[in-house]
């Protein structure tokens, strides 16, 4: 792939196929679920984990910008951050912003909570049930059920909202979120001087993550 | 900006929507007696204990057939208490025990407004819960996940159209 050489690297492959894989898998499981495709929405809702703790992972290990340590910040830096926004021109982040990270730990958070409630929810006739819902009781896996489901609203607001602030950094700041999460780069003159940063993917990492990733998926099935 | 108007007005139609009460609660009734001299309420706490208890020996069932060596011993026992209570429900819901009761309950009014129809999803369920036993009682892992199957069929079948969803 040839690219302007003005053009930096905001997000790493990993981040963007986790992201999109995700966007995929969202609506799969909804609708696995709501047919009663129960065993096509249990190989799903595993792929889910395993992305779930790459992503975990590459929140320690990975590329610069996909690190939990250079986005998660405390309210002065949000707030200084919601009051650099008023001024024109905006300029991007070259990562997530420190109000975006707000909706980045929300959303992992949520989709770890639905994932993990999966994994022991039981049906209400005891036919269908996750892969550890024999550690648990009917009663116990009927309520984990319940929290699936709640979890699943929560996560579409969030999922709403994720929309609607990238629908606005476009209309009102007149920023193209979307284009990076596909291409993975932004133009320069566009970024933070901070973009001098590499956002490559490190070989021997990414076969350890993979390696983690992997590890759940298959234990909760033996 | 007229784009983001409009996908705030729609986000507010969206949230209204949800918020409305789609069911007028009736009067409660639970302590009015029924027939068989058990109150609406006792009536309808009995079958959803017994129905849970299904549920429950369901997935014991189902777990163990997860596993690659089966507790034979504990299907038996689960397939048995099935089949007790499949010759109960017949006797589960008198006239008068759905949600018009001011009861909780996800009794659909359609078991009473199609008699014919319920007592024939209870006569499957009936069967295939006997046949169910009979499989778990013999031992044979296949027969019992053939007969397990056709029994969960027979929930499903009854609750598609005598239950409210519950979601």
């Amino acid at each position: 792939m040839t690219t302007p050489a003005k053009d930096v690297l905001v997000w790493d492959w990993t981040i963007r196929l986790f992201h999109w894989v995700t966007v995929g898998l969202i609506p799969a499981l909804w609708w696995t679920a709501e047919e009663g495709h129960m065993a096509w929405h249990a190989r799903l809702g595993l792929t889910l984990l395993g992305l779930l703790v790459f992503r975990l992972y590459w929140g320690v290990f990975g590329s610069p910008t996909a690190r939990f340590s250079s986005f998660v910040k405390g309210p002065s830096a949000i707030l200084a951050y919601a009051r650099s926004s008023l001024r024109r021109p905006y300029v991007p982040s070259t990562g997530h912003n420190p109000l975006g990270a707000l909706s980045v730990v929300a959303l992992l958070g949520l989709l770890v909570a639905q994932v993990s409630f999966g994994l022991f929810a039981v049906d209400v006739d005891g036919l269908e049930s996750g892969p550890l819902s024999s550690l648990v009781d009917f009663k116990t896996g009927r309520q984990f059920a319940e929290w699936h489901e709640f979890t699943f609203e929560l996560l579409l607001w969030m999922i709403g909202l994720h929309v609607l602030a990238v629908l606005g950094y476009w209309l009102v700041l007149k920023t193209n979120l979307v284009r990076p999460m596909v291409t993975g780069r932004r133009p320069a003159e566009t970024a933070t001087p901070e973009t001098a940063t590499r956002n490559g993917v490190s070989l021997p990492r990414l076969v350890i993550g993979v390696a983690l990733a992997g590890l759940p998926v298959f234990a909760v099935q033996l | 900006m007229k784009i983001q108007t409009l996908g705030l007005a729609s986000l507010c139609v969206i949230l209204a929507s949800c918020g409305g009460a789609d069911t007028e609660s009736a009067e409660y009734r639970g302590d009015e007696e029924l027939p068989n001299g058990m109150t609406i309420s006792e009536m309808i706490e009995t079958r959803q204990d017994g129905l849970e208890d299904v549920g429950g020996s369901f997935k014991t069932i189902s777990d163990e057939l997860k596993k690659g060596d089966p507790n034979v011993a504990d299907i038996q026992t689960a397939a048995a208490n099935v089949e007790a209570h499949s010759q109960e429900i017949g006797d589960w819901f008198p006239e008068g025990t759905g949600a018009d009761s001011g009861v909780e309950t996800e009794a659909l009014d359609s078991i009473w407004e199609d008699p014919e129809g319920f007592e024939a999803a209870i006569t499957k369920f009936e069967t295939a819960a006997g046949e169910l036993n009979t499989a778990a009682q013999s031992g044979d892992v296949e027969a019992i996940q053939a007969a397990f199957e056709t029994a969960g069929g027979t929930c499903k079948n009854c609750h598609d159209s005598y239950r409210a969803d519950d979601d």
